[in-house]
């Protein structure tokens, strides 16, 4: 079932990670770098870069999931515009198509997670993508504001790194 | 003669908290793992209630077991939902519990190959001087 994707939303892993950076946050990753030697200046930009991919990778996820919940939309608003009994094709596979018929158009079941569905109505099932399509970019807005602070972190740590590298350097 | 058989039980016991050492980060990442899984189960849990309690009474709500969906009644799957919400948040906090334990004997593993290695140190420097 292509919806089994969906279990895992963006939404969630990313609230995982907010939960994780704040928590470093609140133990006081101690930022004194002017005081860090040269190998903990190296170890402290590795990992602020590897947060860094991961939270894009997490940005790409909510676009992506973003993007999918507009189609179903779109899909739906399509769906309401054709009549009942109209022919069409059903898939059972992905490359399988049965011919049918379209039923009642006006009740439509929504994979709300953990197995749930719930029967709506056209106008629901609507209210619901733009409800969800909401939460993403919320999310999405937040997390780019996360991902941006640690952006600056690595490259400030980076900088720091250069300056004490050529301090050390111009001993010959 | 006694001083090196010291210096070869405090190897091994440097050997020995190495990797005790490493079992226990191990441990921790396999914590974080759960907690991570738990953590989303918990997000998408609360999703669902939430969209459960904007239905009306009359809803119809169906359950996805194995390959069969089968109706269910509003009250019921809200009560469904909240246990596991209850359920994860319970685990959650005995994984943090667990977390914070495994942390402290990390530390305290540290310490303790650190003054072995101080005595590793001072003995070898006092062999060299004999």
């Amino acid at each position: 079932m292509p919806s089994k994707k969906f279990c895992q939303t963006p939404s969630t892993v990313k609230q995982y990670f907010l939960v994780r950076v704040r928590e470093m946050a609140s133990r006081g990753v101690g930022l004194e770098m002017e005081k860090m030697s040269v190998e903990q200046l190296r170890a402290l930009k590795e990992q602020a870069d590897l947060e860094f991919n991961l939270f894009q990778d997490s940005l790409n996820n909510i676009r992506t999931a973003t993007a999918r919940l507009e189609i179903a939309s779109t899909a739906l608003y399509d769906l309401s515009l054709r009549p009942q009994g109209k022919k069409m094709l059903v898939p059972l596979t992905a490359s399988l198509y049965v011919p049918g018929t379209l039923d009642d158009s006006e009740k439509v079941l929504v994979d709300v997670g953990t197995g749930y569905f719930i029967e709506k109505t056209m106008v629901e099932g609507e209210e619901y993508c733009e409800r969800k399509i909401n939460l993403l970019k919320s999310n999405y807005d937040q997390l780019l504001e996360v991902a941006a602070k640690k952006k600056s972190l690595a490259d400030e740590t980076g900088a720091i790194l250069q300056a004490k590298l050529k301090q050390l350097a111009p001993v010959q | 003669m006694g001083s090196t058989a010291a210096l070869k039980e405090l190897q091994r016991d440097l050997e020995n908290k190495a990797n005790d050492l490493s079992k226990l980060q191990k441990d921790i990442a396999k914590n974080h793992q759960v907690r991570k899984k738990y953590t989303i189960q918990l997000g998408e849990n609360e999703l669902v209630l939430k969209e459960l309690d904007l239905l009306n009474e009359d809803a119809n709500v169906y359950k996805l077991i194995g390959p069969v969906l089968v109706k269910q009644d509003l009250a019921e799957a809200n009560a469904n939902v909240r246990k596991r919400i209850d359920y994860i948040s319970a685990e959650l906090k005995r994984l943090d519990a667990t977390l914070q334990d495994l942390e402290e004997k990390q530390n305290s593993k540290k310490e303790a190959i650190f003054k072995v290695q101080q005595r590793i140190q001072s003995l070898q420097a006092g062999k060299g001087k004999a």
